[in-house]
This record gives structure tokens, sequence and C-alpha cells, in this order.
């Protein structure tokens, strides 16, 4: 067949258009670097008269549709979590250090002495069905979470300190014996024994509520397949669930039973939007409220007139991990062998941790939303986090400096140093797939260390899936010396679980004396001293970044583009907005009249 | 052909047997399993060890096989890890969505290459044949997700004439008019999306056949016998041209099932595809299995199905 010459226009034409159409959606890699504060308003409050109810429309970035679990027990993604917000079962509200306060719907009084707990509920709460709150409503949850048929992973060490929990998970006892009703308003619960965590919900403190009218007869291992759970939830939050379409969408009602007052709105309709069209449904206006925005699509809604961004830090911190030892899963410890390790040396760990650009790979790959990390307790917990410590600012020269004193040199001429002992040394990262930058990021730190003679190279040759990449990290694979990983610490900062000499989640297996004492005490009965406590988190920090066996690499943001139809709205973790009091000053959301 | 066609059914026994086999055990195979995706700080490695304990995943694998294949044959494929659903009832919801987008994706597709396919061969040369060519040509060199994502921002953020995300707008409870107005609604410009990519191959075949016929014996006999043109073309040369297509319409029709991960995943649309691929990533067993043994089943099920149609359309082939 001939091709005319038209023909060869036309396509090139047509190419031509294409490639403009989604240039535009393209990285800009000159961005502007954020200040050292947070670079983010966290609340808004736009001008004009608000109208009479209207429906909030909020997007849920996602790429696959969501599970919907509509239970706090039974719930194991995060989306499954920002759903049911909306019409929480929350007891408790919390402070801005994430502390448990009296404001809530429950209180609560600790008797350390004793290791009992107290909690109370107001009278004349009513559940969204219009029946009153009662102190069953409140012991139920841990009869589901502590019953041998319940399936999900909320039963667990922290849940046996309750007294009784485990004869009844085994099944030698009816209830948990640790659980008391004092009166139609009251139980208290016993524990083993307390420690702070008690006031952010931990030590096996359960902190919602189940509406046991509408689930108390369910046997617990039907729970998950019951429209209780999948279709028509009994909530107490300012919205109830009026509609479901699996995995897509969410339509809530206003409560009118809501126990802090009718909400102002109508209802909030929630729904699943694909990341590859959001940033031109956030112009259209579409939505009022965009939930897990990615960072990494920053650039393409910054022109946009008929948004504000609004960004907090969040509970996070990634980080690299350099393997000292290994975990004996018979007697379930770490076993820290500094001297028999490649990574043993912590003047090779510092070194390493030095030459790491990780301040442009924030600023120019993840547009600011993330920055350097220096401490393994992320910001926000104000009162642990130590901002004085320095962390390992990007300092090639100081690297090669601490090189070339421990005595890594490069003997052999091959541009690599070899370790002090002459022999070659390369050193394997693995490194997890999946963020869309991350191969360029990886591809950078491995330059960054050959900059400073480093031989680094990828386990494996390639970056590895999520659950290899665990397996292998957990399995203490001979291919691992020095890893990438990530921690969500929710709300608790406290470090056990992570790094003491029996978790399997302390990757790096490094453990000493003074670490696993601090740990402890962290969460002794002392450190309800709240200043002792404080002391004990930044000893932990400390120590931490001396030895650099497990190195912060950055802190993230999370942002919420949010319309300008939006009356008022925070995420601020101080002063978060009230659901009820949420209004609208137009029909739609505003479009964007600019073009970026 | 009665007997021809039990044969082949219980030929496909063994086959399936041997797909279980190998599913299972390559399954089995990727590092992680179900409960690696659930590591927090706060998650109790002890508490997963007991529920992978009692899921039965620390069995050997060749017990936990036997367990799964027989409750496989009671049409039991379990509970999916991810959804905590039965694996039956999660598969054909999702099932139903993409059975409707796909059957409205193949309707249109055919509504357009068919045509275009005929005109092209039946006016080769012409300037007519040269833009169909160039079409199709366009059409088999885009991406899919491109022109996905081109007609989104289009057809649906701009010009609004269709929804952006999802299967049915919530609004509408089911059984209503407007609740099967809204689904189609949805499903539509995905649909057209699908189609428009789609075209290629049948018009490139028609378009050939057509040309090849043109020349053939029987085309001259019936034009010499009066026979008008257009009559010809309708008649006489369409039949035998659709003979290729007609090969495939078993997979086809069985197709329908298999989704496409990337229209789903652009349009929101919770689909097949997207199952499979996401299932494999959290690894859910019960569900990959399952999908598995479904898409193998209706594999040979389609190649059963284009035999027949071939010996319907076609009486001079037969299947022994």
């Amino acid at each position: 067949m001939k091709i005319t010459r038209w023909m060869l226009l036309a396509t090139i034409i047509f190419t031509l258009f294409i490639l403009t159409a989604f240039s535009k959606s393209e990285k800009r890699i000159e961005t502007a670097a954020p200040s050292s504060n947070s670079p983010f308003a966290m609340a808004v409050t736009n001008e004009g008269k608000p109208i009479d109810g209207g429906v909030l429309r909020v997007a849920m970035v996602k790429d696959e549709p969501f599970q919907g679990i509509f239970s706090w027990e039974l719930y194991e993604d995060g989306y499954d979590a920002d759903l049911m917000s909306w019409a929480s079962n929350s007891l408790f509200e919390t402070d801005e250090n994430f502390m448990i306060t009296n404001e809530g719907i429950a209180s609560l009084y600790v008797d350390q002495k004793n290791n009992k707990v107290t909690v109370t509920i107001r009278e004349g709460v009513k559940w969204s069905d219009g029946q009153p709150l009662k102190i069953e409503d409140v012991i139920l949850p841990y009869h589901i979470i502590g019953h041998k048929d319940y399936p999900g992973v909320r039963y667990n060490s922290e849940f046996q300190n309750i007294i009784g929990a485990k004869e009844y998970h085994e099944g030698k006892a009816k209830t948990i014996s640790g659980i008391r009703k004092v009166d139609d308003f009251t139980i208290e619960i016993s524990f083993k024994q307390l420690s702070p965590s008690i006031f952010y919900g931990g030590d096996g403190l359960w902190t919602y509520a189940a509406p046991s009218h509408q689930i108390g007869n369910i046997p617990v291992d039907q729970l998950l397949q019951s429209d209780a759970v999948r279709k028509n939830p009994v909530t107490l939050g300012a919205f109830k669930v009026e509609k479901i379409v699996p995995g897509e969408s969410v339509q809530y009602v206003k409560n009118e039973h809501y126990w802090k007052g009718e909400p102002k709105l109508d209802g909030v309709l929630v729904k699943v939007v694909p990341s590859s069209s959001v940033s031109v449904a956030i112009g259209t206006g579409k939505y009022d409220i965009i939930q897990h925005f990615n960072a990494t699509k920053m650039p393409e809604i910054e022109g946009y007139d008929n948004i504000t961004i609004l960004g907090r830090p969040e509970l996070f911190y990634s980080y690299l991990g350099f393997k000292v030892g290994k975990y004996d899963y018979q007697k379930n410890t770490v076993v820290t062998d500094l001297d028999g390790s490649k990574m043993g040396d912590v003047n090779l760990r510092k070194a390493m941790a030095y030459a790491l650009d990780i301040e442009q790979v924030s600023e120019v790959l993840y547009n600011g939303l993330r920055v350097r990390a220096n401490s393994l307790i992320p910001p926000v917990f104000e009162s642990f986090y130590d901002k004085s410590l320095k962390g390992y600012v990007y300092d090639p020269e100081k690297a090669k400096e601490i090189l070339d004193k421990a005595g890594y040199k490069d003997v052999d001429g091959d541009g690599f140093r070899e370790d002090p002992k002459g022999k070659k040394l390369e050193i394997k990262l693995a490194s997890m797939s999946g963020d869309s930058v991350q191969e360029e990021i990886t591809a950078y730190y491995l330059q960054n260390w050959r900059d400073v003679g480093l031989n680094v190279t990828l386990s494996t040759g390639r970056l590895i899936e999520f659950n290899s990449f665990y397996d292998m990290v957990k399995a203490d694979h001979p291919e691992i010396d020095v890893f990438m990983g990530a921690w969500g610490t929710g709300t608790n900062p406290s470090p056990s679980g992570l790094y003491g000499a029996s978790d399997q989640y302390n990757f790096s297996r490094y453990t000493s004396d003074l670490l696993e004492k601090t740990i402890q005490n962290i969460d002794s009965p002392s450190a309800f001293d709240k200043y002792y406590r404080a002391n004990q988190f930044k000893i932990f920090q400390k120590h931490i970044e001396e030895v650099a066996t497990t190195v912060p690499m950055q802190f993230r943001y999370e942002i919420y583009p949010i319309n300008k139809r939006v009356k008022n709205y925070s995420i601020d973790y101080k002063n978060p907005t009230e659901l009820h009091e949420i209004e609208l000053m137009a029909k739609e959301p505003f479009k964007s009249k600019k073009k970026k | 052909m009665g007997k021809t066609i039990i044969r082949r059914f219980i030929i496909m026994i063994p086959q399936l047997f041997v797909l279980s086999i190998l599913v299972f055990f390559l399954a089995k195979f990727m590092p992680g399993d179900p409960f690696t995706g659930l590591i927090t700080p706060q998650t109790d490695p002890a508490r997963l060890e007991e529920l992978s304990e009692k899921a039965g995943l620390n069995d050997p694998w060749p017990i936990q096989y036997v367990r799964w294949i027989g409750n496989a044959l009671h049409g039991e494929f379990g509970i999916s890890y991810t959804f905590k659903r039965d694996v039956g009832d999660l598969i054909g919801e999702r099932a139903l969505n993409t059975f409707w987008l796909s059957l409205l994706s193949v309707t249109l597709l055919y509504a357009i290459a068919i045509p275009l396919g005929i005109l092209a061969g039946r006016y080769q040369n012409s300037r007519l044949d040269k833009t169909i060519i160039l079409y199709s040509f366009i059409t088999y060199a885009i991406p899919t997700f491109v022109l996905a994502l081109l007609f989104l921002f289009l057809f649906g953020y701009k010009l609004e004439w269709f929804p952006t995300s999802g299967s049915v707008d919530i609004e509408y409870s089911s059984g209503t008019l407007q609740y099967y107005w809204s689904k189609f609604h949805h499903i539509l410009l995905p649909a057209i999306t699908y189609a428009i990519l789609g075209t290629t191959g049948i018009i490139q075949f028609l378009r050939s056949e057509i040309i090849d016929a043109k020349g053939m014996d029987y085309v001259r006999t019936a034009r010499s016998k009066g026979i008008p043109i257009k009559k010809v073309y309708t008649k006489h040369i369409f039949r035998n041209s659709l003979l290729p297509i007609a090969a495939f319409l078993g997979f086809t029709i069985t197709g329908l099932l298999g989704g496409s991960i990337f229209i789903e995943t652009i349009f929101g649309f919770p689909g097949m595809g997207q199952l499979f691929v996401s299932s494999i990533a959290s690894r859910d067993y019960s569900v990959i299995t399952a999908l598995v043994m479904l898409y193998g089943f209706l594999t040979l099920l389609g190649s059963l199905l284009s035999d027949i149609i071939m010996s319907i359309v076609d009486p001079r082939i037969r299947i022994e």
C-alpha cells in the first residue's frame, strides 16, 4: 500500500496533538524549595454566605475498588477507616498529642496503682437508628476481638494485657473476666500492667463502640458477611450510611440523633476516583474534598484557582536500615553481630548516610512534599520529637573523610573502595518497587554512593516487589546488606514493636542494653510522668542516631485539595473540623477559571 | 457432532485438572502470603502466625491442594483474603459488571468494524479505503490508556457527556429505570473506547478477504449471470469473507469475562481485569486460583464454541 503524503502528514499532526495534550501532565523538575516549616496551611475559611444543607462531595483517590468492611473491629484497609470516619463509632476524642481527653462520648479514668481503668459514657447519646447507647455496646467489641473465631489482627499481645482476654480467646471462659459492668454507664477494665500507652488507646483499651442491638446476636465468624457490616451499619457519628455501591461509592445522610447536634449538611457523597484523572476532576469542580491525593501529582493542580491546598505532616517516616545481625525465630530474639556483619562498622554506616542526597530527591521528585528526616519520631509528636538532632545532612566530603579515616581505601584502583582489610566491598541494597518514581530515586542513590567510592548494587538486580521485599528482609536474606523501608507510626509513637530485642519487625537486628532499657522505660509505669517519658524518647532518638543502624530518611506531608465552596475546613491535628459544622456556599463545587 | 461435543467436554476434565495443579502451586511459589500486607508497627507477628495457621497456610502444599480441590469440586472457592467475602459472590459481582461492559464493547466493535471493513475492501484504493486504513493504523498504534484518558478528559470532564468513574450513580435504587439507564450511561464511554481500539484486526481481515473474493470464480459467475453488483457483495462475498471472523467468535464470547485492566483502572470501573491483577499483588490465593480456573475453562469452552460455530457457518468444515 502506498502511503500518500497527506496521510503521513495527518498522522504526524495527530501524534503531535496527542503528545502536546499529555505533555502538560509531565513532571516539572524545577519546583520551589519548601521552607523549613510546613509549607502548607492546615485550615481554610472561605468568605461568603452558606447555603442551607447541601451535599459534600468527597473524592477518595484510589485505583482499585475499596474493600468495604464497615466495622472498626474488623476492617484492615486504611481507606475503609476513612470511609467509616464520616459515621464514626469513636468513643473518645483526642488532643494535639493524640492523648485521650474527656470531651468525647466517653471519659477515661486511669487508676495507675491498681492497673485499672474506668470508662464512663455520657447519658442520652443515641445510635443513628435512634436506639440509646448502652454500656453493653462498649463491652461488645472486646468480646468480638477476643473471640476464638475473630478473623482480624487486633487480637494481639496488647489485647492480651486485659485480664481474662486469653482465657476467653481459648474458650476457657464465657466472658472476659477483667471487664466489669459497674452501672448502666460505667465499666471497669483490669489490666495486667498499665503503661502511658493507655492514654493513646493502647495497652488493650478499645476506643470504639459497637451496636449490640444490631450485631450482638450475629456469630463472630459471620460478622464479615453480614449486612450490618457490609450494607447498613448503625453508627454514632455525624453522618450515617444511606447506601453503598460496593467498591465505588458511599452515600451518607445526616444523623439527626448526633450527640453534638444536627449536622448542617444534608449529607456526604464519597466516591473512588482513579489517580489518572483526579487532577482534571479537581479542576472541573467535581469534588469538594480530595483524600489520598498523590504528592507526585502536585504540579498538575497548583495552578487551579478553585481550590485551597491544605497539608499536614503525616505520621510516617522512611528509613535506611542496615543489617547488623539475625533474628532467632526459635528463641524469639534479635541476635546482633556487629563484628560478623558487612555493615557492622559504624563509620561505614555513617558515611553511607552522609552520602545520600535526600534533600534533592525530596525537592525534585516529591515536589517538596517530603523532607529530610532527622529522627525516628515524626515531628507531629511535639513533646517527644527531638528537633535538635542534626541527622545525616547530605555531605559527600564528610562521607569520604570518614571512609578514608576508617581505612576504606581504593587499593586495586578500580574506582571503588575496599574494606580496611583490603578485600573487595560490594554492598547489596534492597529497594521496594511501587512508587512511580522509585526507580529514579534508587538509581540516584546508587550514584550518590558511587560518588564517594562505594560499590552499592541492587539485591536481586532490580527493585523488589512489596511481598518479596518483606519476605527477604524478615528472613535476613544474605543478599541484603542495606534496605529502604518505611513505617506509618500510628498515633502512639512508642518504639516498642520495632526496635526491641524480641521484635521481629526490628529489621536491622540491632539491639543494645541501653536501647532495650530505654524502650522498656518509655512504656514503664514511671513514664506516666510525661517529662520522664519525653526524656527517654530523646535518649532513644539520640542512641539510634549515634549507632546509625537505622537512618531516618524522609518525613512526608499529606495534602488535601479543598474546593472553595467549602466554608471552613481544617486538617490540623490540634483543631480538626467538627464534621457536623461543615457548611457549603454554593449548589455545586466551583470550577477553575484559570487554565494552568 | 453431538458425540464430538461430549467427548470434548470429557477431555476438558484432565486439562482442567492439570491447570489446577499448575495454578495452585505457582500461586504458592509467589513470595509472601495474604498477611504480608498487614504488617504495621501495631500488628503482632504472633497474631499473623495464628491467622495463617488457622487459614491452613502452614500445612504442606499437597495437603492444602487436596483440601482446596475438594472444596472447589463442591463449588466452594473459599473466602477472599483481601475482601473477606465469598469468592463466588465477589467474582459474580465483578463478572456481571464486566460482562455488560464487554457485551456493549463487542457489539460496538463489530458495528464499527464490519461496515468499515466491507467498504474498504469493496472500494479498494479509493480515498475512502485509504482513510479507513489510516484510521485503523492510528487506532492500532495508540496505547489503550492514552485514548482512554483522552476520551475521559474530552467527553467526561470537558463536555460532560458521560460520567467519569464508577459503574452506577449512587442516587438511584436498584430496579428502577433510571438505575439501568445510569448503568448503561456509565459503560458507554469505556465501551466506545474499547471498541475503537479493537477494530483494526477485523477491518484488515475483512478487507483482504473481500479483495481476495472479488477475483474468485464464483463472483465472476454470479456477475455473468447478471446478478447486480450490490447483491453479489451482500449475498456472496460478505458471507464468505466473514469466515475468519466467525472462527474467533467463540473466543470472543467467552472472552467477554476477561476484562481490561487499563480501561477499568482509568474509568474507575470495578471489573474482572482489576480484580485479577490486584489479587495477585495482594496474594489473595483463593481469588487468584478461582479466576485462573475460570479463565482456563472459558478458553477451552471458547475453542469448542468456535469449532461449532465454524461448522455451522461453513458446512464444508466438520468437527470429528
